[in-house]
C-alpha cells in the first residue's frame, strides 16, 4: 500500500464520518445553507480524491452523490428523510469499498452493478426536483439498454449462422456495444484501445454514431464512436472490462431468436448480407455527403433555366443513394415529387421528400450541418425512425459548469502522522528522561570519587538545563498523543438514529464535552465499550414511547453523553431516563444462573445487586436480540475499561434511569507510581489504585480467623502482607515506632490494606509491559527504569490479590 | 513521430497517439489523395482513427497484427 493511498483510506474515512455527522444535522435543521455547502463540499473533495485511484465504482456513486447535494444546496430539491437514507446508504456503500481496499481483498469489479445502481437511485431523486434543473446535471449519456438495435446485417451471413450454433450451446455469445462519451479524450481514455482489449473477441466493428462532417469541420477530439464486438468472454467478464465505462456499455446475451434469419431486414438485405457487409458500414458516411450535397443544391435558388436537368440529376441521384441504403420504399413518392417539380418549376416537393424521408432537420435556408442519415443498425429497424436515432445521441457535456464556488478548503495547518512515529518518539523521550536521571548520579560520583567539586557543580547546572528541556518535551509529545472524545462521540448520532429506529424507538441523544482530551489510546480503547454501552441504553433501557407515555414520560427518550476532565482522569457518564434496573430481576436473574449462592442472595444490597450485570455470562434480556443480550456486553465493558487502568461504576434507579461512569487516565504513557520497599527490594504500585498510605501500631493489628485486620475510621479493614503475596516466607519489618507501613488499596470496590517495609517516593515513570516469557507471569503490569539504572518492578496488586 | 509521411502516403509505425489527430488533418488537406501505409502500426489512438474514417483515406497496407487490422477493416473499408 502506498503512503497516499494510506493518506487517502484515513481522509476518507474522516470525511465520511464528518458527511454522515452533517446529514444527520441536516435532519434536524433542513434549511441550513451553511451545514448543507459544508457537505457539498466534504462530498466533493472526497469524489475528487477517490479520482486519484482505480476505484471507479467509488468515484461513480460520489459523483452521483455530489450532482444530487449540488441540486440540493441550490435550493432545487429539498432535502429529505428518504435523501438522508439514500445518501447515508451510499456512504456506506463507499465505507464498504474502503473496507475492502484497506484488507486488500479489492474486488471492485463485483461491485460495479451494485454501484451502477447507486448512482442511478441517487439520480433519480435529483428528478424528482422541479424538472428543468435536472438535465445539466446528468452529463452522462446513458445507453438505454433495451432500445440498442444490432446490427446485425452487417454481420457476413456465414458468421451468423456459427453464432446461432453457438446461442444452442452453454456458453452463448455477447454482443457489446460501447459507446464513449463524447469527451473521454480529455479523460485521457482511448475507447480503442479499451475496445481492442476485450477478451474473447470473434467480430468488431468500429463504426461512427452520426455521419462525419467534411473535414475542415471536424473536431477530432469530440468522440463520435461506436464499437459493436461480440466475444465468447461472459458477460460478468465483458462488464469487468468496462467497469469504468459501465454507463456507456450494453451488453446482450446472442439468444437464437435474435439471430433468427427471419426476425432480419427483409430478404433482399438478408442475400447481399454478404456484400452489404463490405460496403454498407462504409457507405454510409459518404451517401450521407451525397445527401447533404443533394439538399444543399435544391435550397439554390429556382430561377435558372438549366432547373429541370438539375432536378432530375437530383431525383436519379436520391434514388440511387436510398437504394443502396436498401430503403426503397419511398421511391415511387420521390418519382411523384420528381413530376411535380418538373411541372411546377420548382425544386419545393422533391426537398419535402427529402424531409419527409427525415434525412434533413426541418426545411431550413441554410445548407445542413451533420446530416442524420441511416446508419445500417437503424436500417432494421423502421423507416423513418433514422432522424430520432440520429437525434438521440446528441447530448453535448454540459458546459454550464455548476458552481462549486467555496471548493477552496480552509489552509488548515494539521499534519497526519502514523501513530507508530509518534510511539517512537515517546519511547525515545523515555529513555532521554532516564539518560537524563543518570547526571546526578555522575555528579555525586564526580565529587565523591574524583573529588573535582567544580566539575560536579557544573554538570548539576547542565542537568537542570537538560531536565527542563526533557520535561517540556515530554510535555509536548504527549500533547500530540492527546485527541478530543469527539472522535469517538461523533458515531453516536448515526448509531443511537439507526437503533432506535430499529426498535420502534424515540431517543433525544446529547453529547456534552465532545472536546476533553484523552490519549489517543484511551479514546480508542473507549470506542467499544461505549457502543455497548449505548446499545444497552437503548435496548434495555429507554423503553417504546407507549410504555414512556403510560408512565407520565415523554414519549422521547433521553440519552446524555457527557465527558469531563477531573483531575487527571477522563469521566465519562452515559445516563438515560428508561426504566432503570431493577435490583430485585437482577438479584433472582444473577441467582438462576448460578452467579450468586443463596447466602449471597440474602445479603447483598441493592446497589451491589445493580452491579452484577458486569459478571460474565450476565444478560437480563428476555429474547436476545441482534442488537445487545447475549449476556457479553458489560462483563466486556468492564475488562475494556480495567484494561486501560479505567473504572466503571453503574448506578440505576428503577423506573427514572440509568447511570455509568466511565473513569479513565488521561495518557497512559506516563504512569504515577509509588515507590515502596518490602524485603530489601523496591517496587512500584500503581497511584490510582492507592486509597491512602497508613501506619497502623502493630498492637493494633487483630486476627479474626487467620485473617490480620484492623478497624480504620470505624471499618474494618482486612490486611495482607506483601510477603506473602509475593509468596516469601518473612514477617514485614516495622519502623522504629512498631509500626506497620500499611497501602490501602481499591480492589473490586473493596478496600484492602497491603502490609509492606516501608514507602518511598512517588515517581513518573514510563511503564513498559513486560515482554516474551514474562508477559505469562501475573502479579506485574510491567517494569521501567530509574534514574540510576535501575529496574522498578511495577506490581498490579489487583492480579496479586485475586491470583493467590 | 509515429506518423512519417511520404508525399502522398503516410507511414505508421508502433502506437499512433492522440495529439497526431491534428497533424494528420493538417497533412490530409494538403494532401487531396493521400493513402496510408499501416504495415508496422500496431495501434492508433481512437481520435486519429476518426480522422482516417472521416476522411475515408485508402489504406494500401493493412497492419501485420490480424486482429487489430479486423478491426481497422471495419473502419476504413
Amino acid at each position: 500500500m502506498t503512503p497516499i493511498l494510506q493518506q487517502f483510506l484515513s481522509e476518507a474515512r474522516d470525511f465520511l464520518q464528518n458527511i454522515s455527522e452533517k446529514l444527520l444535522k441536516l435532519e434536524k435543521t433542513p434549511g441550513d445553507a451553511e451545514l448543507m455547502s459544508d457537505l457539498f463540499r466534504s462530498v466533493h473533495t472526497l469524489k475528487g480524491n477517490s479520482g486519484l485511484f482505480d476505484f471507479p465504482e467509488m468515484s461513480r456513486v460520489l459523483h452521483a452523490a455530489e450532482d444530487l447535494m449540488s441540486v440540493v444546496r441550490d435550493g432545487d430539491l429539498a432535502f429529505s428523510q428518504e435523501l438522508a437514507d439514500r445518501l447515508l446508504d451510499a456512504m456506506d456503500f463507499v465505507a464498504l469499498l474502503l473496507d475492502e481496499i484497506e484488507t486488500g481483498s479489492v474486488s471492485g469489479a463485483a461491485h460495479a452493478q451494485a454501484s451502477v445502481r447507486l448512482a442511478e437511485s441517487l439520480r433519480a431523486l435529483i428528478g424528482q426536483g422541479s424538472g428543468a434543473v435536472a438535465e445539466p446535471l446528468v452529463p452522462v449519456k446513458m445507453v438505454p439498454r433495451e432500445a440498442v438495435v444490432l446490427p446485425l446485417a452487417a454481420v457476413p451471413m456465414a458468421l451468423r449462422a456459427a453464432w446461432r450454433e453457438a446461442a444452442r450451446t452453454e456458453a452463448p455469445l455477447h454482443w457489446a456495444v460501447y459507446t464513449p462519451e463524447q469527451d473521454c479524450f480529455f479523460k485521457g481514455e482511448d475507447p480503442f484501445y479499451q475496445a481492442r482489449q476485450t477478451p474473447g473477441i470473434v467480430w468488431q466493428r468500429v463504426s461512427n454514431e452520426q455521419s462525419w462532417p467534411p473535414l475542415a469541420e471536424l473536431d477530432p477530439y469530440q468522440c463520435a464512436l461506436r464499437f459493436d464486438l461480440v466475444s465468447t468472454a461472459t458477460s460478468g467478464a465483458l462488464e469487468e472490462h468496462f467497469r469504468y465505462v459501465p454507463e456507456q456499455v450494453a451488453i446482450m446475451t446472442l439468444t437464437q431468436q435474435a439471430l433468427d434469419p427471419s426476425l432480419d431486414l427483409g430478404a433482399e438485405v438478408d442475400q447481399a448480407a454478404s456484400l452489404e457487409a463490405q460496403t454498407n458500414a462504409a457507405a454510409s458516411p459518404f451517401v450521407a455527403e451525397i445527401l447533404a450535397a443533394q439538399a444543399i443544391a435544391l435550397a439554390l435558388p429556382d430561377t435558372v433555366s438549366w432547373l429541370p436537368g438539375r432536378l432530375r440529376a437530383i431525383a436519379s441521384t436520391l434514388a440511387a443513394c436510398y437504394r443502396s441504403l436498401g430503403r426503397v420504399a419511398g421511391l415511387p413518392a420521390l418519382d411523384a415529387a420528381l413530376a411535380l417539380a418538373l411541372k411546377t418549376n420548382q425544386a419545393e416537393p422533391l426537398r419535402g421528400w427529402l424531409v419527409l424521408q427525415g434525412t434533413i432537420a426541418g426545411a431550413t435556408e441554410q445548407p445542413p450541418g451533420p446530416v442524420a442519415s441511416a446508419t445500417p443498425a437503424t436500417a432494421s429497424a423502421a423507416q423513418g425512425s433514422s432522424a430520432g436515432a440520429g437525434a438521440t445521441v446528441a447530448p453535448t457535456m454540459s458546459d454550464a459548469p455548476i458552481s462549486r464556488g467555496g471548493d477552496e478548503l480552509p489552509a488548515t495547518a494539521v499534519l497526519k502522522v502514523e501513530q507508530t512515529k509518534v510511539d517512537r518518539l515517546m519511547s525515545l523521550i523515555g529513555e532521554m528522561v532516564v539518560a537524563k536521571n543518570g547526571l546526578p548520579f555522575l555528579a555525586a560520583r564526580a565529587e565523591a570519587v574524583y573529588g573535582v567539586r567544580e566539575l560536579s557543580r557544573e554538570i548539576k547546572t547542565q542537568y537542570a538545563v537538560i531536565n527542563r528541556i526533557a520535561e517540556e518535551m515530554q510535555d509536548a509529545i504527549m500533547q500530540v498523543r492527546m485527541m478530543p472524545v469527539s472522535g469517538v462521540f461523533q458515531r453516536f448520532p448515526r448509531l443511537v438514529r439507526d437503533i432506535s429506529r430499529k426498535l420502534g424507538k424515540e431517543v433525544l441523544l446529547t453529547l456534552e464535552g465532545e472536546e476533553t482530551e484523552a490519549d489517543k489510546n484511551i479514546i480508542e480503547a473507549l470506542a467499544e465499550p461505549l457502543i455497548h454501552i449505548v446499545r444497552n441504553s437503548l435496548d434495555h433501557g429507554i423503553e417504546n414511547p407507549e410504555v414512556r407515555r403510560s408512565a407520565g414520560k415523554a414519549a422521547e427518550g433521553r440519552l446524555v453523553i457527557r465527558a469531563s476532565q477531573d483531575s487527571g482522569r477522563v469521566l465519562i457518564d452515559i445516563s438515560d431516563d428508561g426504566k432503570g434496573i431493577d435490583p430485585a430481576v437482577i438479584k433472582r436473574k444473577a441467582y438462576e444462573k448460578g452467579i450468586i449462592d443463596e447466602t449471597v442472595l440474602e445479603r447483598i444490597s441493592d446497589q451491589e445487586a445493580v452491579n452484577l450485570v458486569f459478571a460474565a455470562g450476565f444478560s437480563t434480556a428476555e429474547t436476545v436480540s441482534d442488537l445487545s443480550g447475549r449476556g457479553v456486553g458489560m462483563d466486556a465493558v468492564r475488562n475494556a475499561v480495567e484494561r486501560v487502568n479505567g473504572s466503571v461504576n453503574l448506578t440505576s434507579e428503577t423506573g427514572k434511569g440509568t447511570r455509568l461512569r466511565l473513569s479513565l487516565p488521561l495518557s497512559m504513557a506516563v504512569t504515577n507510581v509509588m515507590v515502596i520497599e518490602s524485603n530489601k527490594q523496591i517496587f512500584g504500585v500503581p497511584m490510582e489504585m492507592v486509597l491512602e498510605t497508613v501506619r497502623v501500631p502493630r498492637s493494633e493489628i487483630r486476627s479474626i480467623k487467620n485473617r490480620e485486620t484492623i478497624v480504620l475510621r470505624n471499618r474494618i479493614l482486612p490486611l495482607r502482607s506483601l510477603n506473602e503475596l509475593l509468596a516469601e516466607d518473612l514477617p514485614q519489618v516495622s519502623n522504629e515506632l512498631d509500626e506497620m507501613a500499611t497501602l490501602v488499596v481499591q480492589i473490586h470496590g473493596e478496600s484492602l490494606g497491603i502490609v509492606v517495609d516501608d514507602f518511598r517516593e512517588v515517581v513518573d515513570i514510563i511503564l513498559k509491559p513486560m515482554g516474551g516469557i514474562l508477559n505469562a507471569v501475573p502479579g506485574y503490569s510491567g517494569s521501567a527504569l530509574l534514574g540510576d539504572g535501575s529496574v522498578l518492578m511495577v506490581l498490579n496488586p489487583k492480579e496479586l490479590v485475586t491470583w493467590q | 513521430m509515429a506518423i512519417t509521411f511520404e508525399r502522398d502516403r503516410a507511414r505508421f509505425t508502433d502506437t499512433v497517439s492522440v495529439d497526431e489527430a491534428e497533424v494528420l488533418i493538417a497533412w490530409l488537406h494538403e494532401n487531396p489523395e493521400p493513402n496510408l501505409d499501416l504495415e508496422a502500426c500496431t495501434h492508433i489512438h481512437a481520435a486519429p482513427l476518426q480522422v482516417l474514417m472521416a476522411a475515408r483515406v485508402p489504406v494500401a497496407t493493412w497492419p501485420r497484427d490480424p486482429a487489430f487490422a479486423a478491426w481497422l477493416h471495419s473502419a476504413l473499408t
